[in-house]
Order: C-alpha cells, then sequence, then structure tokens
C-alpha cells in the first residue's frame, strides 16, 4: 500500500510545530509515532496534504515521576521501573498496549489521542466504499446506530483510563498560547464523535503531568481482548486509589474500550468515600458502573458480552486495591 | 516535476544517500529501491512484524516509517544483520531446530530475535514470547521458532 503524496514538515520546537499547524489548519495532521495515523492514511482514512513530523522536538520528550513527553516512546516508559512502581495502572496498561514492535514506535502523545476505532472505519478505502462510507470518514450516515447523526466509533486507547486513575493532567500548545487541563477533559463528553476531542483546531498535546498526591498509590489496569497481544482493547478498567483496611479513603475507576471515550465515574466512587468496601458494596458499585456503561456492536466482541464484563472487571480491578493482595 | 529530496542514513553500515518523495514508506525504499528484499511486505499495516529493521538498534515496523524520518539514522536490515559469509549463531539455530516453514516471516523473527539477544542474552522463555509477539508466523511454527531462540542464547547468542 503506497501513501498519497503529502507534504512533510519536520519542526525543531513547539512554537514551530503549532505555527506550522495555524498556517495549515483543518489541512494537517501531527505525526508522532505513526503506528495508528500512517495505517489509516494508507486505508485513505481522513488524508492531510501536510503532515507535521515531532519528532525532531525536544521539548517533546524526556520523562519523571512528574511528566511525560508526548514523544516518549511506549517501549521506554515500559523499562523505567521507578515510574511504573509509583503508578501502577500506567504499568499495567504499557504492556498491554500492541505488541512491542508497535510500541516501540508508538508514543504516549499518540495513544492519548489513537483514532477511535469500528468495524465500519477501520477498513480499505475499496471496503468502505461499496459500503457507502461512514459518518467517520467521506460518508453521511452511521452503520452502527443509522437513527443517529453521531459517530459511535471506540475509543480503543489503554493509557487514557489508566491515567485518568492517577489525576494526570494534560499540557497542550496552541499558536495563541499554552494551558494544562484534567486529561479527562480532553475527551468532549459533548461531541458528536466526529468532534471528540476538546482540543482547538491546530492545538498540539505536549506532555503528562503526574501529580505527586497520587503517587505510590495502589492501583491497576485490566484488559479485555480476545488475543494476548496486539489487540485493542474491548474493555479496559484502570483502578487506583487508597484503602484504610477496609476503608475507603479515595477511589477512581476509569472505563475505555467500551464506548466514545474514556469516561472517570466519579459520582459513584465519591459515594464509596469513609464506608467499609464490603463485598456488597463492592459488587453494587461494580453493577452500578455497568449500568453507566453502553458499548455499541462495533468492535468484535459482542456489545452484551463487554457490557457483562465491565462489572466483572471492576470488581476484579478494586479488589486489587485492598492491602494484601497483589497489584 | 521537482527531484524527490535526499535522504542520508546509513544502511547496513554504510552511508547512503537515495531520493525519496516525502510520502515514501522505509519498507517501499528498501525494496522496491535499492532492492534489498529480505524485509518482507506482509500485512503492510504494522500487525505482522515481517518487515521489522533496526533504527538505531532499535526494532523498527519499517511499513509504517517514512523514509525521511530514518536521515541521519542507522538502519540495519537483515541483509546487514547477517554476515557477509554464513550464518549467525541465531540463524543456524533456526536452520538447525527447523524454525522456519515457507520462510517468509523469519527475517522478522531473526531481526527482532537479534536485538532481543543483544539487550538480554539470557532471556527467559517468557521474555522470549513477549518479545516476538509482534512478529506473526502464519504457519504457526512458533514452538521450533522459541525453540530457537533459546538455542542461540544458550550457545552465547
Amino acid at each position: 500500500m503506497h501513501l498519497d503524496p503529502f507534504e512533510l514538515h519536520r519542526p525543531s520546537s513547539v512554537d514551530e510545530a503549532v505555527d506550522l499547524a495555524r498556517r495549515f489548519e483543518g489541512r494537517c495532521d501531527y505525526l508522532a509515532g505513526g503506528t495508528d495515523l500512517l495505517p489509516n492514511y494508507k486505508m485513505h482514512l481522513n488524508l492531510r496534504p501536510h503532515l507535521i513530523a515531532l519528532q525532531d522536538v525536544p521539548e517533546l520528550s524526556g520523562r519523571s515521576l512528574d511528566r511525560l513527553g508526548a514523544m516518549e516512546r511506549l517501549a521506554d516508559l515500559e523499562g523505567d521501573r521507578p515510574l511504573l512502581a509509583a503508578y501502577p495502572p500506567l504499568g499495567d496498561a504499557v504492556a498491554e498496549i500492541a505488541t512491542p514492535l508497535v510500541r516501540a514506535s508508538g508514543t504516549v502523545g499518540g495513544n492519548l489521542l489513537v483514532e477511535t476505532r469500528c468495524f465500519f472505519f477501520n477498513q480499505s478505502h475499496f471496503w468502505r466504499e461499496s459500503l457507502g462510507y461512514c459518518l467517520k470518514a467521506d460518508g453521511d450516515r452511521c452503520h452502527v446506530v443509522p437513527q443517529k447523526q453521531k459517530c459511535y466509533a471506540t475509543f480503543s486507547g489503554d493509557l487514557a483510563p489508566a491515567l485518568m486513575a492517577v489525576d494526570a493532567e494534560v499540557e497542550l500548545a496552541h499558536s495563541d498560547g499554552r494551558r494544562h487541563l484534567p486529561l479527562g477533559a480532553l475527551y468532549d463528553a459533548a461531541g458528536d464523535g466526529i468532534r471528540r476531542l476538546t482540543m482547538r483546531p491546530g492545538e498540539l498535546l505536549t506532555g503528562v503531568r503526574l501529580p505527586a498526591a497520587t503517587r505510590g498509590q495502589r492501583g491497576t489496569y485490566l484488559k479485555l481482548r480476545v488475543r494476548p497481544s496486539f489487540d485493542f482493547p474491548e474493555l479496559g478498567v484502570a483502578a487506583s486509589g487508597v484503602l484504610d483496611g477496609e476503608r475507603v479513603v479515595r477511589l477512581r475507576v476509569a472505563i475505555g474500550g467500551a464506548e466514545m471515550r474514556p469516561v472517570r465515574h466519579d459520582a459513584l466512587t465519591d459515594a464509596l468515600v469513609g464506608e467499609r468496601l464490603s463485598d456488597d458494596r463492592l459488587r453494587a458499585f461494580a453493577e452500578a458502573v455497568q449500568q453507566a456503561t453502553r458499548p455499541v456492536h462495533n468492535t468484535f466482541l459482542l456489545p452484551d458480552y463487554r457490557r457483562r464484563m465491565v462489572s466483572v472487571f471492576v470488581r476484579r480491578a478494586v479488589e486489587r486495591l485492598r492491602p494484601g493482595t497483589a497489584g | 516535476m521537482p527531484p524527490a529530496p535526499p535522504v542520508n542514513f546509513r544502511l547496513n553500515g554504510q552511508p547512503i544517500e537515495v531520493s525519496a518523495e516525502p510520502a515514501r514508506i522505509l519498507l517501499d525504499l528498501l525494496r522496491d529501491d535499492l532492492h534489498l528484499t529480505g524485509s518482507k511486505r506482509g500485512c503492510d499495516l504494522g500487525t505482522c512484524g515481517c518487515c521489522t529493521v533496526l533504527v538505531d538498534g532499535r526494532p523498527t515496523l519499517s511499513c509504517l516509517t517514512l523514509a525521511h524520518l530514518v536521515d541521519g539514522r542507522e538502519v540495519t536490515t537483515i541483509e546487514g544483520v547477517s554476515p557477509p559469509r554464513g550464518l549467525t549463531p541465531l540463524q543456524r539455530a533456526f536452520v538447525d531446530v527447523g524454525a522456519t516453514q515457507c520462510g517468509f516471516c523469519t527475517p522478522g523473527f531473526v531481526v527482532t530475535a537479534t536485538a532481543l539477544l543483544r539487550d538480554r542474552p539470557h532471556p527467559s522463555r517468557d521474555e522470549i514470547v513477549r518479545a516476538i509477539s509482534g512478529n506473526l508466523c502464519r504457519c504457526t511454527g512458533y514452538v521450533k521458532i522459541v525453540e530457537a531462540i533459546e538455542r542461540a542464547a544458550a550457545e552465547g547468542g
């Protein structure tokens, strides 16, 4: 498969990158590791005539217990034991992403912004053309939920729920200035699935801030998939928190791989703070998360099964926060 | 039409300069322009690992790498992994154990495993399985592939 022609830009600073993005607004993509964007380009999915390659921008690299540069390679995180010990859900998630070869090129920023996925989207141009395309690329209707003008493609990143569970923030740069926001706020709750991020056109994700407050807390990430390698999540559950004996001091649970965006269930977890985490209470909590999660039929496993696995995985993940359990 | 811009990098130890369009993929450059056909085009989407090369020593999917983005870097293909005469101990182990069936995936496995044994000369079986989990063998000959890597490790890589 050959790529259609594009112009390749290689900025050496964030300012230069965002200036290019302003110049080519609506006609460019940022290129990080390329493991998501280039397969999509090969399948003629939402091509842009300008690619802004980020590999020469030093500010996007580097990692510490406080910050991950957006261009940090996933494989490099995997070998960073102090980092992974400090934020256990991150360690679990990173090791489960795709394959070692994909992780060798794939980046932190790329995984947080990975394109949403669907049966009807991640297909060759020929395949999609024969079906009249879809809302997410070239078409005007959704084949999964035809009665809605909305894209239900599934958010399939593993890092996002893991980092949301430890209260990570993202740094964004635009030609007008810089800002940071909680990672969960990056994903647009009011979006139609086509607009699925709260980023402005041309805005660049430069890094992730890791809060000292959650460092060292117990946590885990559990991933449902068919093969233990390569597959995107059919469901991803991250949990992080502190239990004082059986009593909940702090708890975060975030779900990915199930809906259009990763979701953290703060209202449900906040209700548990100060309570004793009995088996019955944990089961009721896990079922409440399941009730709030509504996958559609656009990935390999059936949505009913994925949904039923929500309570199973939430229960397993939260159980690992109990003192004395592994993880 | 202006000529395609140049790309300069080291390929299997030798500096080279080639012309490539910005959208040129490294795998296509290697196979079609430079006639190094050891790296295979399998899925062409990063799923199978048949196209694996080393970029600055790191196993890399050449089907998902723009040729221009290896400018200034060191690229090693299966042709560069192999000595001028004979085989590396790892390649010899693949032959001796019978770890090739149709052979199409073999270059990718050898490149991946070469990097593994360089970084971890005595990997456990689990580490081997994890390291090659991005390489697919459609003949499903994984048992002998793992055995070959284990044998090469036991014999000192």
